[in-house]
């Protein structure tokens, strides 16, 4: 027996969280575009794709962000540091690639320096995890080793009931165990069969490719020319990537005063990696190709024993070029050695 | 022998004679709908050329990439109408060489028959009259005219929540054949003109400037809208920029490659009367 959550109590469920203090923030279809938003009903949901175009990474690594305020007088400077507020919040029906993405960046924020950005959000959040149960030609979570009903990241991990009628509930956190207290009533005992997991298959052998990656030689191998020929360098699949994270510091204003920035930055811009002086480190796109992938699957792992990419696909789904990282990483896998 | 085949072994022989140092063309794709550049600089890489009515993409945008043709020697690439126009705006902008580009024309009709285009040089095609002619389609111009018909309150909120979704991933840009600047704007950032933040302010700033430097340039292949993940509507700011240029200056863009820049010419009889 275990405790499933059934469809029809969703609204309770939101109403009982909402009392609760919690925003709840689903999956919903917004001007043409899917991705979290607050949620006051189980109809705002759009809880059908396979999965969100923007990730959740949005609502804690947000795309600007206003960090201090500065006012530089003749005889005083002026500043106030413009902290998120603290909003506790629930994530309702996130993907375990999505999750796992969270999982994975929360060592880079938290380490020679703890980001108050990122885990005052972080720690107010409950993350709500729903297995998949369908998956399409570009999902490859299982490729690295994670799968379409991890609870990676998740504080709640719900699974989908063969009937469609619901979710079998299992709290994976203390944080999901306080909120599954508080819709207790809701839930209810059953022995409901769970529906059976999308078939994601492995489309490459991520030891082969990190093998390959650590090897100094293939640093400048021909590989990368061939294979980013066609890349445009539109930052969009890093964009997009619920585990990419690099930013640019940006002073909005002038001299005098301002608002300094926190902006999302991508390797695919030359900009990038410019340096003053207008030498460029890598000043083409097969090198900027290569430090996507060195980054997510060598140096990454390097310093926090884990890959940047958690398979969600959406950096093929999504490039204008039909590249994405899927096919560097077959097409490395495969080397004759 | 279909298209497909005959392009093919076109290219090859291009290839192998040396006319063409590189064919652009299309190769199959990571699903069975998607089709994706193709470099081919042999004879048997150009025997991976896919040719179909998937082909849809806009292959000039890579002509303009930075160094390729600037040893002089040609490159062939694969075209429809809308690519043979951005090449005549390309040329009538001095960015290409006309000799310098060997086409491999096709079109695609009712969006399933792929036909040849005679012709391989530039000034074999004579696309004008078809441009002047041709409206985009139905949709577009009925969700064009939905907006057209908004009050401006209205339109500003329309606009605000598309472009409030930008997240300045400069897709549009990149995969625009006309977005040539070695340097764009938006990347100067000593001093910094146009604001980076993905805000609201930041983002209209972006899309403002970006359907500004398009205007009487926008060969209408509609890269742009396809390549935004984020769903921007951006076809209908360039149709209506289109449509202003032409009332305006009777201009359309990429008729021929002797035009004159419109935003670069001036012509005493230019009508003045949006001027204040
Ligand atoms: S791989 Fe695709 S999405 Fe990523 S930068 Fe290149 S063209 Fe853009
Ligand atoms: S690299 Fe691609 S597949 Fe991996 S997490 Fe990022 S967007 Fe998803
Ligand atoms: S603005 Fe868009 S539609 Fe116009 S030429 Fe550029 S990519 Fe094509
Ligand atoms: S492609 Fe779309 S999201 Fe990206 S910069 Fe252009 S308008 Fe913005």
């Amino acid at each position: 027996m275990t405790r499933i959550l059934l469809r029809n109590k969703l609204d309770d469920c939101l109403a009982a969280w909402q009392k609760a203090g919690f925003s709840v923030l689903a999956p919903v279809k917004r001007h043409e575009m899917s991705t979290f938003g607050e949620v006051q009903k189980a109809s705002d949901m759009a809880l059908d794709l396979v999965l969100t175009e923007r990730t959740i990474k949005d609502h804690f690594f947000p795309q600007t962000e206003p960090l201090i305020k500065y006012k530089i007088g003749k005889h005083q400077i002026d500043s106030e540091t413009m902290t998120p507020p603290e909003r506790k919040r629930v994530f309702f029906g996130v993907r375990p690639c999505d999750a796992s993405g969270l999982a994975i960046d929360d060592p880079l924020f938290g380490w020679d320096y703890k980001d108050d950005y990122w885990f005052r959000r972080r720690d107010n959040s409950v993350i709500v995890t729903i297995a998949c149960s369908q998956a399409d030609d570009f999902c490859m979570c299982t490729s690295v080793k994670l799968s379409p009903d991890s609870s990676k990241g998740a504080d709640v991990l719900l699974r989908p009931l063969s009937d469609g009628s619901g979710w079998q509930v299992e709290a994976v956190s203390d944080r999901g165990t306080a909120l599954l207290e508080t819709i207790s009533s809701l839930l209810q005992e059953s022995s409901a069969e769970t529906a059976p997991l999308p078939q994601v298959a492995e489309k490459f052998d991520v030891e082969k490719v990190m093998e390959w990656l650590a090897d100094p030689a293939s640093f400048e191998s021909q590989f990368w020319k061939d294979i980013s020929l066609r890349c445009v360098g539109c930052g969009s699949c890093t964009f997009l990537c619920p585990t990419c994270h690099c930013f640019d510091i940006q002073d909005e204003g002038d001299t005098y005063q301002g608002i300094r920035r926190k902006n999302w930055d991508s390797c695919s811009f030359p900009l990038f990696t410019m340096h003053t002086s207008g030498n460029n480190p890598r000043n083409t796109q097969s090198t900027r190709w290569r430090q996507r992938i060195m980054h997510k699957f060598n140096y990454y792992r390097g310093k926090f024993g884990v890959n940047s990419c958690s398979g969600c696909g959406r950096c093929t789904r999504q490039c204008p070029v039909d590249m994405g990282i899927t096919e560097t990483l077959q097409a490395i896998s495969n080397l004759p050695r | 022998m279909g298209i497909q085949e005959q392009y093919r072994n076109e290219a090859a022989a291009l290839l192998s004679s040396g006319e063409v140092k590189l064919v652009i063309g299309f190769g199959a794709g990571s699903t069975a709908d998607r089709r994706r550049p193709l470099f081919a600089r042999t004879p048997e890489q150009a025997q991976k050329f896919v040719l179909d009515a998937a082909c849809i993409a806009n292959l000039s945008t890579y002509l303009v990439a930075e160094g390729l043709l600037s040893d002089g020697k040609k490159v062939g690439v694969f075209l429809k109408p809308d690519g043979i126009r951005s090449v005549n705006i390309l040329i009538s902008e001095a960015q290409l060489k006309p000799e310098q580009v060997v086409i491999l024309g096709y079109a695609i009709e009712n969006g399933k028959e792929v036909t040849p285009l005679e012709g391989r040089n530039i000034s074999d095609f004579s696309i004008g009259e078809k441009i002047r002619k041709l409206t985009p389609p139905p949709h577009v111009i009925e969700a064009a005219e939905k907006i057209e018909a908004m009050s401006p309150a209205e339109r500003f909120e329309f606009w605000k929540e598309h472009f409030s979704k930008c997240i300045k991933c400069y897709a549009c840009r990149q995969v625009c054949p006309m977005c040539y600047c070695r340097r764009c704007i938006v990347d100067v950032n000593q001093p910094q003109w146009v604001s980076t933040s993905s805000h609201t302010l930041g983002n209209f700033e972006w899309n403002l400037v970006r359907a500004f430097h398009l205007a009487g340039r926008c060969a209408a292949c509609g890269a742009c809208d396809r390549a935004c993940p984020v769903n921007i509507p951006l076809r209908l700011v360039n149709y209506r920029m289109g449509k202003e240029v032409r009332s305006a200056f009777n201009y359309v863009a990429g008729e021929n490659s002797d035009q004159k820049p419109v935003l670069a010419s001036f012509k005493q009889d230019d009508p003045e009367t949006f001027i204040l």
